[in-house]
């Protein structure tokens, strides 16, 4: 009976061995790391990849999800409390400074040199806006944002409403350049319902554009004309708040000049409502981020397929051109926590990431990664989900001109705050409680005191280190 | 009897006369670990100055300077302005409302048990889809109530959440129509326990419906009143899951309350010391609030 048992548990012994001798991760260390992002499809390539991740660099992934608004309260809290609980981070790229300057994420300089991250086909304003910190890398692009003008192809190619255009106006029209023929598209388009729009009569409104209203963003709105006119955010010298100046002025006034020809309940409108009233076809035109560029090829999500114009954001005339900026608000890049105990294996997969899988994972609508590299904007034929290679090609042209015009959001220490109190006024200055002068001048006191709250010092220290990295990069004047 | 034995007894004693303690003592860590502590603790923290946003790493004393700050703090103002709106006018529409549907459902008929069923609903769905049930209700150019005003005629619709007049009102109507069910429900509970030889009394002496229903009715119902309208307000104290999903606070601080602003500083803002403050004021409002209305109770119970 013992001898029994015994042989028993030798033949289950080597049928173990067996088994454990074939799976290719034995013999070879297989950690788990931890993995924090936004939740939804854009976590997916985590979950794509993971096969190879085990195989190549013996890592197993836990992913994090959490809801888009709630990331950086969850990154912060641990990065404070010190413990260690994430391997690899997603990160908005205005909050850079807030956890590099304090220490919360790894210098990724020393593993550039073993293992590229081929920042040099990386756009300029992705590399240095978003992954630069004192002119050194802490992260990997993995979304780039910027953006765009989508207009109505079809409405401003049609020959009756360009007529009327012209003679309403006394000049052709065209996607608006400029941020004055910009309120005259917008007034021209809205229609009420019953009036006559292309040769249709319209059962329902038309609006002329629209724009993000709620608090989170809506200031990058502002800052597409702010940055255009020339506006900054703060002295360099003195860290003095600059939004207040005439820049910031006059494109608070051309931002209330287009209100009455927006939705009613645009001080409402979040990412959804503005993607869906244009694909929806209720929209001349309007700024957004360039996966509604994606959705609006798809006739899923789209009523306009076909229809969709892509434009630089408008901009001002300078010495008889035109001078654009366009805001590059949200996007996500990898960062790999100073406290991971693997930092060479979250390397590796934020690497592969963000060099080996990118055009693969930009170029799908299973994802709302949009481009980065340059050679994502090199291969039109990748991004499938267009009707033709050529929408496509126009697409990818269209966020290639805004990227290359594209202005940062304020990536210093409280930047959540300081956009939370420049939000607040502008809304206020827009709903017509306060002139724009006087909401950007209580904005701009309440940005002395979270300064001040903040060091002077310090902040003017870090601001002075981006601002020298960025004008090194030709991105700043 | 010998020496050890009396000691023995008397251990005995002891261990009999502490049992009781020990079988207490899990219960009086855990609540003091889970709520004795945090309470003590954050209010410590409120006198002290704490922004994990600066990188503050611990704590220091601040004396009442937390406390001083709000009084120059236009937000915290708005924001108890606005709870104050949403106190008396949803508070009391949900009164008003509830009273109406338990005076109404306390009558006999055919399928009313099934009709109560139907009116609690809203009070069981999570707030989280209430928020987003109603975000698509409200929505001015694809949403069911405009359109419904368009078709009857009232004009283009009304702009429910991006304008600042009508942002707080939208919260305050979906928070009523969440939460009158629980009014509905307690008051109908406490319809049902006035005895019917009241009533009965009431009709032989001649009195009429409306007579009824203010000196027998509503005198019978004062003290689950005043009960369902404390928790009511306490409960609304700490509204936060509609605000966050209809307007996050917006039109820019328009329809923010005081929950809500706490969020803001405590977790966006990090500013941990002046959130524990706004904390304590919002609880010294809702122990001044409870007081007032237990005092009222104990009054109309003495008499």
């Amino acid at each position: 009976m013992k001898g029994a048992v015994l042989k028993m548990f030798i033949g289950i012994a080597l049928v173990g061995c067996l088994i454990l001798g074939t799976s290719s991760s034995f013999g070879a260390e297989v950690v788990t790391l931890t993995v924090i992002g936004d939740a939804g499809h854009n976590l997916k390539p985590f979950e794509w990849y993971a096969p190879i991740f085990k195989e190549e660099f013996g890592v197993e992934l836990k992913v994090i999800g959490v809801p888009f608004g709630e990331l950086y309260e969850k990154e912060k809290i641990e990065f404070v409390a010190q413990t260690g609980a994430f391997d690899i981070c997603i990160v908005y790229p205005k909050y850079m400074g807030d956890f590099a300057g304090a220490g919360y994420l790894m210098n990724l300089d020393e593993y550039v040199g073993k293992l590229g991250t081929r920042m040099d086909d990386v756009a300029a304003g992705y590399r240095d806006f978003y992954c630069k910190v004192g002119g050194s890398l802490y992260a990997v692009p993995y979304d780039g944002d910027v953006l765009s003008l989508y207009y109505r192809k079809d409405l401003f190619e049609n020959a009756d409403e360009k007529a009327a255009f012209k003679s309403q106006f006394g000049y052709d029209l065209k996607a608006p350049a400029t941020w004055d023929e910009y309120v005259d598209v917008a007034k021209f388009f809205a229609r009420k319902a019953g009036d006559k729009l292309a040769g249709e009569t319209r059962k329902t409104p038309f609006y002329g554009t629209a724009f993000y209203g709620q608090r989170d963003q809506i200031y990058a709105w502002w800052g597409n004309r702010f940055a255009s006119m020339g506006g900054v955010y703060f002295d360099e010298e003195t860290m003095k708040p600059a939004v207040n100046s005439k820049a910031g002025v006059d494109a608070l006034e051309n931002m209330k000049a287009v209100v009455p020809y927006c939705p009613p309940d645009v001080l409402a409108y979040g990412y959804e409502e503005l993607k869906d009233i244009y694909l929806n076809g209720d929209a001349a035109m309007v700024i957004q981020w360039p996966c509604v560029g994606k959705k609006g090829g798809d006739p899923n999500q789209s009523k306009i397929v076909g229809k969709v114009g892509l434009a630089p954001v408008p901009g001002v005339m300078k010495a008889g051109k035109v001078y654009s900026r366009a805001m590059m608000p949200c996007g996500r890049v990898l960062a790999i926590p100073a406290d991971t105990k693997h930092p060479w294996k979250a390397y590796q997969v934020v690497q592969w990431l963000s060099v080996v899988s990118s055009c693969a994972d930009v170029s799908t609508a299973l994802t709302g990664l949009d481009p980065y590299r340059l050679s994502h904007f090199e291969t039109p034929e990748a991004f499938e989900m267009f009707p033709t290679a050529e929408d496509a090609r126009i697409y990818l042209a269209g966020i290639k001109a805004n990227m290359s015009n594209g202005y940062p959001e304020p990536p210093i220490p409280g930047s959540m705050e300081y956009i939370d109190a420049l939000a607040v006024n502008i809304i206020r200055a827009l709903e017509g409680e306060k002139s724009a002068q006087k909401a950007l001048d209580d904005a701009a006191k309440e940005w002395e005191g979270i300064t001040a709250r903040f060091g002077l010092e310090k902040q003017r220290k870090l601001y002075q280190g981006l601002v020298a990295g960025w004008r090194a990069a030709g991105l700043w004047e | 009897m010998r020496y050890g034995e009396k000691q023995k007894a008397a251990l005995s004693f002891n261990i009999e006369k502490h049992i009781p303690l020990l079988f207490v003592l899990p219960c009086f860590i855990v609540l003091l670990s889970v709520s004795v502590f945090p309470f003590l603790y954050s209010l410590w923290l409120s006198f002290n100055k704490w922004e994990l946003g600066i990188g503050q790493r611990s704590p220091t004393f601040a004396w009442l300077s937390n406390y001083a700050r709000l009084f120059s703090d236009s937000r915290f103002l708005g924001s108890m302005e606005n709870m104050a709106e949403v106190l008396v006018f949803g508070v009391g529409a949900q009164l008003l409302i509830g009273l109406g549907v338990a005076l109404l459902l306390n009558r006999p008929f055919r399928g009313r048990s099934w009709v109560t069923t139907l009116f609690l609903l809203p009070m069981m769905i999570c707030p989280v889809v209430v928020g987003c049930n109603w975000k698509m209700i409200y929505h001015y150019t694809y949403g069911p109530l405009n359109h419904i005003l368009r078709l009857i005629g009232i004009g283009e619709g009304l702009n429910w959440l991006g304008s600042s007049d009508l942002a707080l009102p939208s919260i305050i109507i979906a928070d009523t129509w969440e939460w009158m069910p629980f009014m509905m429900i307690v008051l109908l509970a406490g319809l049902q326990s006035i005895p019917e030889e009241l009533y009965e009394a009431a009709k032989v002496d001649g009195a009429s419906r409306r007579q009824v229903f203010w000196y027998i009715t509503l005198p019978s119902l004062k003290t689950i009143i005043i009960i369902a309208v404390l928790i009511r307000m306490m409960d609304t104290f700490k509204l936060f899951d509609l605000v966050a999903l209809l307007t996050q606070g917006g039109p820019a601080s328009a329809s923010e309350t005081i929950s809500f602003y706490n969020y803001l500083t405590g977790f966006k803002f990090f500013n941990m010391g002046y959130a524990a403050s706004l904390a304590y004021i919002q609880l010294a409002v809702i122990i001044i609030i409870a007081s007032l209305f237990l005092r009222f109770l104990r009054k109309e119970e003495g008499e």
